[in-house]
């Protein structure tokens, strides 16, 4: 293996296949940034172009492209809080904050530097353990599906810990919202309201567009008349790397757990991304020392999103290149290209296609360096984009946001929807009723459905949904996650009461001292 | 002066109250619309649909008993410019699949790019309005309708 290993890379650092490698990064990266356009659909289109390429340098192209999108969604993200994929909506809490302070550059290399160390460790595990870690993968069935969907809900606590009932108000709201269309199950049309583009449900990337970007506009751009975008001018600075470089690699607990938590949701298939990054977010702001800080712009949370995103790209690669099951839909693109040069996903593709499957880990894993140079000195580039005074930048972006929402399916009503969202995202805001655990439960809802559903009627054939539900080893650690994510931010304000009322008594004895000695 | 500034919507709303109502006739409107569906089909509204009118109706009793209030618009000037903003971006949506995709969207991005300078009508900013214009909405249309061959709105007036 280690040899096959070797020759993989020693083929993708041949000069021609590097050109290729850059190519698809720098295309994945302009997929991955442009909201509306997904790092599928950049596959999708650019898988034809591979054809006339050998197979390996074809392979190399894909990943470039599937690495550079993982990290491209995080640009406007940070910069005008609309994540470019669905993967990157937790990059939003922290990444646009971090703009708004004119630390644009800051989010930006952070996340460059996490997307690579997350894609770095996924793909380290890809290579050592991809079969053994495959069987575990097939043991993910439907409740565990379900309990997954709930801990990602569970962020609402810390979503929202001001007022959490309206969190998780919202967050029922977001689930309605992903129950509109065909159900999975069943077959129902449900809450159409009589427009048949609705059957398919309502598309993530429109609502996320809805309810992060037309807001942010309609208030700081529209309504309060902001010449620039964000409330601080960027000043991009060679300084600003080391510093953000230094400060992540001084917390490899974050990093290590972001990567951790995306390699694992990874390979469970059908996970994704959105899930990774918003498990790990939730972790990383529940295990830290200064919770307070997340949300309010810190480039922890920044990282602990990206991290845990691009170390699902070659975590959902694990099933497809083992038992040929793609883990992400990104990841069924690339099964086809694997079909069409001829290459059927199982053991020969590490014994008979070794060189090439291992040419491309090893593409993926020398993308993630290239996303690294690419991120941290385009950032200086990219960061420069929000001091573009909001005259010029709104209505580009303004008008995007339409393209992007019709591109999605070529339809009107998408566009609407996302003219509707972004008033009721505009209101909400303004009620102090953030619609982020809307689109939180637009996107667990079809997990936790699914699981439910299929658990139930699984568990009625077992004898017990209940002993069906819960008596599973993987259920019982996400039981046992869940409770402790959502018990957690009692525990936290008990702790900072306790820590106050310490305090406190500190200072009141220190001045009862004071007051004694000086009579 | 600043009397004329302070518009009606300065008095704080109930935000718990009118979040709390909203729901609830989201989930009045849910709970009608899915009285047919299958077993199958409506095992997860039906769940969902009793953690959403819990919520909401606590909701509802905290804008009563303790309501959390805010100020919807700033200023008059705010409210204004808001709902210009939305009008424009509306017509924008009205007229796209009737007047075509170029057409509409040169319309959109110049009014929108001249409203949202500070001294609209002067020449020269009417002529770096064109330009973005011009450069913007065709390198777009060229990217989505010519290279990813999106088939964008033709307009109905055209066809």
């Amino acid at each position: 293996m280690f040899d096959s290993a070797l020759t993989g890379l020693f083929q993708v650092l041949m000069p021609h296949h590097m050109l290729v490698l850059f190519i698809g990064v720098f295309m994945g990266i302009v997929f991955g940034a442009l909201p509306g356009l997904t790092a599928t659909m950049g596959l999708a289109l650019l898988v034809p172009f591979t054809f006339t390429m050998s197979p390996t340098a074809g392979l190399i192209m894909l990943a470039g492209i599937y690495v550079g999108a993982m990290y491209g969604d995080a640009i406007p993200a940070i910069l005008i809080n609309t994540p470019g994929t669905p993967a990157a909506i937790a990059t939003t809490f922290d990444g646009f904050p971090l703009a708004q302070k004119g630390m644009a550059q800051h989010g930006l290399v952070a996340a460059a530097v996490a997307s690579s160390f997350g894609s770095l460790v996924a793909n380290i595990v890809l290579a050592a353990a991809a079969p053994p870690l495959a069987e575990v993968s097939l043991k993910f069935g439907p409740p565990e599906y379900f309990w997954l969907g709930i801990f990602g809900l569970t962020i609402i606590s810390t979503l929202s810990s001001g007022n959490p009932i309206k969190g998780f108000l919202a967050g029922a709201i977001g689930m309605i919202l992903s129950a509109v269309g065909m159900a999975e199950l069943g077959g129902d049309i449900r809450l159409t309201f009589g427009f048949p583009e609705l059957q398919g449900g309502i598309e993530l990337i429109v609502a996320l567009i809805g309810f992060f970007c037309l807001p942010e506009i309609l208030s700081s751009v529209i309504g309060q008349r902001r010449t620039a975008y964000a409330e601080k001018m960027t000043k991009p600075s060679l300084n600003v790397l080391w510093q953000v470089i230094s400060a992540l690699f001084r917390r490899p607990a974050l990093m290590l757990r972001s990567a951790t938590i995306g390699t694992v949701i990874g390979f469970a298939p059908g996970a994704g991304g959105n899930i990774a990054s918003m498990v790990s977010y939730n972790e990383a702001c529940r295990w830290d020392k200064h919770p307070e800080e997340y949300g309010k712009g810190t480039i922890k949370g920044v990282a602990a999103s990206e991290a845990a995103n691009s170390a699902m790209a070659p975590g959902s690669l694990i099933p497809l290149l083992t038992l040929g099951i793609p883990g992400s839909p990104p990841a069924a693109v690339i099964l086809g290209a694997l079909m069409l040069h001829g290459m059927r996903p199982g053991a020969e593709l590490f014994t008979d296609y070794a060189d090439i499957t291992f040419s491309f880990i090893m593409a993926l894993l020398v993308a993630a360096f290239l996303v690294t140079l690419v991120g941290c000195f385009g950032s200086f580039v990219f960061s420069r984009i929000i001091n573009i005074p909001s005259r010029y930048l709104a209505p580009a972006i303004v008008f995007m946001t339409v393209l992007g929402s019709y591109a999605i399916r070529n339809n009107m009503l998408d566009v609407w929807i996302m003219f509707i969202f972004g008033i009721i995202g505009y209101i909400s805001n303004k009620l102090k009723f953030h619609p982020a655990p809307i689109v939180l439960g637009l996107i667990l809802g079809p997990f936790v459905e699914e699981g439910l559903v299929q658990s139930m009627l699984a568990g009625k054939a077992a004898g017990s949904t209940f002993i069906y539900m819960v008596y599973r080893p993987i259920s019982g650690v996400l039981i046992f996650l869940c409770l402790m994510s959502l018990l957690w931010p009692i525990f936290a304000a008990l702790r900072a009461k306790h820590k106050q009322a310490g305090v406190d008594d500190t200072v009141t004895s220190g001045k009862r001292e004071g007051r004694n000695e000086s009579n | 002066m600043s009397q004329t500034n302070e518009p009606q919507s300065a008095k704080r709303l109930n935000a718990d109250l009118i979040v709390g109502i909203v729901s609830l006739g989201l989930a009045a409107l849910v709970y009608f619309s899915t009285r047919e569906l299958s077993k199958l089909g409506g095992l997860f509204v039906d769940y969902i649909l009793v953690a959403l009118t819990v919520l909401a109706l606590i909701t509802t009793v905290k804008g009563f008993i303790k309501p959390e209030r805010v100020r919807f618009f700033e200023s008059v000037v705010e409210r204004n410019n808001v709902l210009a903003g939305i009008c424009i971006l509306l017509l924008y949506l009205i007229f796209l699949p009737l007047a075509g995709f170029l057409p509409a969207s040169y319309a959109f991005y110049f009014c929108f790019n001249l409203y949202l300078a500070d001294e609209r009508f002067t020449t020269r900013n009417i002529l770096v309005s064109v330009f973005l214009t011009a450069a913007v909405v065709t390198a777009f249309y060229f990217i989505f309708h010519h290279f990813l061959e999106v088939p964008l709105p033709q307009g109905r007036w055209f066809e």
